[in-house]
């Protein structure tokens, strides 16, 4: 051993400094007060690091992206935190499942606040994942290089409906029981694997304690972790496609449109390779740098999305309860048997025909999407809301956003009792 | 210990050793891939129950007695209706060949309130998505005078058992 006096400090010294060096430990900048140390917050930090050094002022446009995807990782993550919370009493049997929701209801504390919480997280997650998806078509942002995130969007979208659709048996009551019944039957009509899968699910010829079950662990632990391992597929995949799409102009000289562009001429990957995003590397040299730092300006942008849908979330349980219906009873479905809203569409489709309802169109419909980036490959109008060169695809895809709508319209207040049609004034 | 570069990228190796290497990994990759394809499989056939633990199939109802001439009695559990008109007997499912729903009977045979198909008397279907009529099932008389239905045999319709 080597005598160095100044690397053993004190015991005591250690002890006066031991809050500051822990705290220093974790946190291994300081508030940041200059550009460098704004830099390393973002890639020193965790949970921050996901996060690009700088950002494009385009993408920072409240009015761009509505932060819209941001909404529906944020109800996500707190459908995650709720729905642990609810596990910690809820029992996945026939002769319990109903009973542990009147206790959350009654006895547990916050319990009917938390199944509140829960259930308009998830009602809202379908209808922002939705709207998301409308506001990347609208502005074409699914277009090269970004085809591929687009996909795994519409893997998220579906993922998003398969969890709604396996927690709704949870509470089991009559609602629960007959959505079920009728949902996995319109599985048992796909096409040569149809009839296996409705018996996958339903681990039975019928709804009872096996499905009930499988539906449990499929809610609580198979769809949260694949749809975990989607969603950080598909920040990443945003961060190598280069950031959010933007039109061309963003990157030029200020122009009327875009006076924030700067004429500040800088040269490239000044931040090195965690702050570099894909771009012409080739054009080597100095160029217009249109980027502002991710701290405090993107995070800023975060946490005021996340304020406003958590209390938005606070707001609605406290004002509505979540519904709770009869328990169930296996000879009588309620008249008329309806499903969730976002699933009534699909209702009055296979009140026409179980295959071409249930299966044909909807089936079409996804594989549309799935194709959508490989078949509309124009490069015109990408970063811009319904942009006129885009006329016909937004024509199209209104249309389709419209009749899903409008079909939901029907089957939510046009179909009474036997689905017969009724006017709801 | 300076590392061999041009070995590891197998740049030295003769024509054969390439040859090998190449088959190496050919079948390193077939095995990867094989035991991941049969290890899901496996899975699949862990997750298909080979017991279920539902209602039987196959169940006595009671006596004829129990059922007049002129019965349509509907056993919700079953998921069946009686019939017996006269001497003859017959049991009529009541889940909609739709999607699953109980129909319930009225009038002119059956309405199934999930999505509006209609059936008549004997099951046939008159209006809604329904695309098959309901199966009538095999009644059969036990020798202690029981009647027993069996939903795993499905008989053409409008055959009664005569009691
Ligand atoms: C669980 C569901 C989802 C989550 C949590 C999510 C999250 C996000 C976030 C945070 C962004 C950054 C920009 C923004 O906030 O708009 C984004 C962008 C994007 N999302 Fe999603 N998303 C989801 C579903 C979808 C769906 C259903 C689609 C389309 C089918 C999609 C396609 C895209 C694409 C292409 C981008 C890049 C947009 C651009 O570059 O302008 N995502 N997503
Ligand atoms: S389940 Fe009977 S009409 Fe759909």
């Amino acid at each position: 051993m080597s005598p160095n006096k100044t690397s053993q400090p004190s015991l005591w010294k250690s002890l006066v400094e031991l809050p500051r060096n822990v705290w220093g430990s974790i946190f291994r900048n300081p508030l940041p007060s200059n550009d460098l140390e704004r830099s390393a917050t973002s890639f020193t930090n965790f949970f921050l690091h996901i996060h690009p050094v700088k950002v494009h002022k385009h993408s920072l446009r409240p009015w761009y992206t509505l932060g819209l995807g941001l909404i529906s990782f944020f109800l996500f993550v707190i459908l995650v935190v709720t729905g642990i919370l609810l596990m910690f009493y809820y029992v996945p049997s026939t002769t319990q499942a109903y009973d542990r929701m009147l206790d959350l209801r009654g006895t547990v504390a916050f319990g009917m606040f938390l199944r509140n919480m829960h259930r308009w997280s998830a009602h809202g997650m379908v209808a922002v994942v939705f709207m998301h998806m409308c506001r990347v078509f609208f502005t074409g942002s699914y277009k090269k290089p970004r085809e591929f995130n687009w996909v795994l969007g519409v893997i998220l979208f579906l993922l998003t409906l398969f969890m709604s659709f396996t927690g709704y048996l949870l509470p089991w009551d009559q609602l629960a029981f007959w959505a079920i019944t009728v949902g996995t039957a319109i599985a048992g009509y796909a096409p040569v694997i149809g009839k296996d899968i409705q018996f996958l699910l339903m681990g039975g010829t019928s709804v009872g304690q096996e499905a009930l079950l499988r539906f449990y662990v499929l809610h609580v632990a198979v769809l949260p972790a694949i749809l975990t391992l989607f969603i950080a597929f598909h920040f990443w995949r945003i961060r190598k496609d280069g950031g959010l799409s933007r039109p061309a102009e963003a990157d030029a000289i200020p122009t009327l449109e875009f006076p924030e562009a700067s004429t500040n001429l800088e040269p490239r990957r000044t931040y090195g390779v965690q702050g570099l995003v894909r771009g012409p590397l080739h054009a080597a040299g100095k160029v217009p740098d249109n980027t502002v730092f991710s701290w405090p300006n993107l995070f800023r942008a975060e946490l005021f999305v996340f304020v406003v849908t958590v209390s938005a979330i606070l707001i609605l349980a406290l004002l509505f309860n979540a519904p709770l219906e009869e328990p169930v009873n296996v000879m009588h479905p309620p008249n008329p048997a309806k499903a969730p809203w976002y699933f009534l569409g699909l209702q009055e489709m296979v009140s026409y025909s179980a295959f071409w309802g249930g299966i044909g169109v909807p089936g079409l419909f996804v594989f549309l999407l799935f194709i959508t980036p490989y078949i509309d490959r124009g490069t015109e109008g990408v970063g811009r809301w319904f942009a006129r060169e885009r006329l016909l695809a937004n024509t199209i895809f209104l249309t389709f956003v419209i009749v899903n709508i409008v079909f939901v319209i029907i089957g939510t207040f046009f179909r009474g009792p036997n689905w017969t049609f009724v006017t709801p004034w | 210990m300076a590392v061999n570069l041009k070995r590891i990228s197998g740049g030295n190796l003769s024509e054969n050793g390439r040859y090998r290497r190449r088959m190496l990994g050919w079948l390193t990759g077939v095995g990867l891939v094989g035991s991941g394809v049969l290890s899901a499989i496996s899975n699949f056939v862990f997750i298909k129950p080979r017991t279920t633990y539902g209602q039987p199939q196959r169940f006595s109802i009671g006596k004829p007695e129990d059922f007049p001439p002129g019965t349509r009695m509907a056993l919700g559990a079953q998921r069946i209706v009686v019939i017996r008109e006269g001497n003859r007997l017959a049991a009529i499912s009541t889940t909609c060949t739709h999607l699953g729903c109980i129909v319930g009977l009225d009038e002119t045979g059956f309405a199934c309130p999930c999505h509006g198909s209609r059936f008549d008397q004997d099951g046939n279907v008159t209006g809604g998505p329904a695309p098959k009529p309901l199966p009538w099932y095999k009644v059969s008389l036990t020798p202690n005078g029981e009647i027993e239905v069996d939903k795993d045999t499905v008989i053409q319709p409008g055959s009664y058992l005569s009691l």
